[in-house]
């Protein structure tokens, strides 16, 4: 293992050090907990709070996208581990502003028990707590049990339209109808080329050989759906296509957007690389493009990899999307 | 012994630490299989807390005392397993409140809602490889060793005879929840990391009232 460390142990509070002192601009924490982030300055009343959470080895996902047209709270959890749900609770009290909270999060089992926690603690308190869980890795579970698969890079699609619905103060039932159709028209898939090492446990996660990948595999190693010998970028890419254009299904007509996410140790080069295959596959279906984004929107640490999201839009979601944002790991004007 | 005190309780969770401490790397290695690989770390880190946060209390509430495990838990461990055993503490505790001493029977009712507790915050329930299988048929077992009449180290025996069979068991299942669901058939033939982890806080107590086992 070869990592920037002062101890495994630290390893998340030293780089939430880190962010307070590079960012103090935009992030704060409360309850003196610096695992319960906040965006530093005041909030609208009325406003619905937005609030996230998850484990850390993901940057920027999850904490990276609180700020202004995204998320207002977030909880930070140990490396691939849950934050707590009192962790959780605390973000919720200080992002409550009379006008409901809204979680969104990733499907994962540890994350879903504690926020039904802290939603379950919360509405004790009188704030009114929704969710929309989200998931959308295709290669994680087939469509017909679709309430099983995990939750990826595609959540950013979630954040941005949700966030942008909380902006402009809609209700907390409309904001979570946005969070719920965008999170139904996105669909993931990624692709593993090598493994990450969570610095508490030292040694990588899983092991792939020097010329094998692993498409469809998790952000914390999850199995994929097919091990095999690297092939060359355009044959991966259209392999890893297929499931995602068939499954909601995107045709003909269509617009969407975009991402093309690495997972924490791919050049951007090899993105682009990935990217123009995508773009060719989209354009042969008459799949129209309205937005890409390239580049690390939710990694795993330090494995070699890359996922592919598409959003299908609509003239609302498209409003939402095109909508101006900024916090510490993205800045968009208006589109 | 026939009776838990507040005493014996703070013991059992201090003895809980020490043995999942002992199976640190056991824990890692076989969540490693099919999970993410932390169990070890989580349960190691969540009892140590649940042990110096009950060592000091004064109250003789056992209720209480195995409530503030839960909490403990919920905050230093809040992985799965972390989360299902501390809602069952949580939920434990709460049938037990203002006892000042546990006998069989309300052993029986701490590990019966301990159970519900688990089973309503996984949405699971037994048969699906989880750490149900072992929670579940070691509940049973007290149960009808306190209907029996039976004294108490006999019916922790057969508490932990029933937790073994349960942890056994799950090597022929297929995961139906959680990471290793994810494994399907590859998931049958290894025994789930987090009944093995249940079984370690049901060894916990039986060791205590009966003694190691050589």
């Amino acid at each position: 293992m070869k990592k920037f460390l002062n101890a495994p142990e630290h390893f998340v509070d030293d780089m939430l050090d880190g962010i307070y002192f590079a960012h103090p601009d935009q992030l704060a924490y409360v309850a003196d907990d610096p695992r319960c982030v906040v965006r530093a300055g005041t909030m609208p009343t009325g406003k619905v709070g937005l609030a996230t959470g998850g484990g850390s080895g993901h940057l920027p996902l999850f904490l990276g996208y609180v700020g202004e047209g995204m998320l207002d709270g977030c909880s930070v959890g140990g490396v691939f581990q849950s934050p707590s749900s009192e962790q959780m609770l605390n973000v919720t009290r200080a992002i409550s502003r009379g006008a409901g909270v809204l979680y969104i999060y990733g499907n994962y089992g540890g994350d879903i028990m504690n926020f039904d926690m802290a939603k379950e603690l919360a509405s004790a308190e009188n704030i009114r707590v929704e969710q929309v869980v989200a998931g959308e890795d295709v290669a994680s579970a087939p469509k017909n049990q679709a309430a099983k698969r995990r939750g990826v890079a595609g959540i950013f699609f979630v954040y941005k339209c949700a966030g942008a619905a909380a902006a402009e103060l809609l209700n907390l039932d409309e904001v979570r109808r946005v969070a719920e159709k965008a999170a139904a028209n996105v669909r993931t898939i990624g692709v593993a080329l090598a493994p990450n090492i969570v610095p508490e446990v030292g040694k990588p996660q899983f092991t792939l050989a020097e010329n094998e990948m692993e498409i469809g595999m998790g952000i914390h190693g999850e199995p994929g759906i097919r091990r095999g010998p690297l092939r060359p970028s355009d044959e991966i890419v259209a392999e890893m296509m297929e499931p995602i254009l068939s499954d909601l299904p995107f045709g003909a007509g269509d617009e969407v957007a975009i991402l093309v996410n690495g997972l924490g140790a791919t050049p951007k080069e090899e993105l682009y690389i990935v990217c123009r295959k995508v773009g060719l596959l989209l354009k042969e279906r008459r799949i129209k493009a309205y937005r890409t984004y390239v580049g690390e929107f939710a990694t795993s640490l330090e494995m070699a990899g890359a996922s592919i999201s598409l959003l299908r839009l609509d003239a609302e979601l498209k409003r939402f999307l095109a909508r101006p944002a900024r916090t510490p790991f993205f800045e968009q004007v208006q589109l | 012994m026939n009776t838990l005190t507040i005493e014996d309780l703070k013991g059992i969770v201090a003895h809980i630490s020490r043995i999942v401490d002992r199976s640190r790397e056991h824990l890692i290695e076989i969540d490693g299989q099919i999970g993410d690989g932390d169990l070890g770390i989580t349960m190691a880190r969540g009892f140590a807390a649940a042990r110096s946060e009950t060592e000091s209390v004064a109250d003789a509430d056992c209720g209480k005392l195995l409530m503030k495990v839960g909490a403990a838990l919920a905050k230093a461990a809040p992985s799965t397993m972390g989360t299902l055993l501390a809602s069952g503490f949580l939920a434990g505790g709460k049938a037990v409140a203002g006892s000042d001493a546990l006998d069989l029977s309300s052993l029986a009712a701490f590990f019966n809602a301990f159970v519900d507790g688990v089973a309503r915050r996984g949405k699971a329930k037994p048969g699906e490889k989880t750490v149900l299988d072992v929670l579940s048929p070691a509940a049973e077992a007290l149960a009808s060793a306190a209907a029996a009449g039976e004294e108490l180290s006999a019916g922790m025996e057969r508490c932990f005879d029933a937790a073994r069979e349960g942890l056994v068991k799950t090597r022929d299942m297929i995961a139906q929840h959680g990471r290793p669901a994810y494994y399907q058939e590859q998931s049958r033939g290894k025994e789930d990391p987090g009944a093995a982890a249940g079984f370690l806080v049901i060894q916990g107590f039986r060791d205590w009232v009966v003694g190691p086992r050589p």
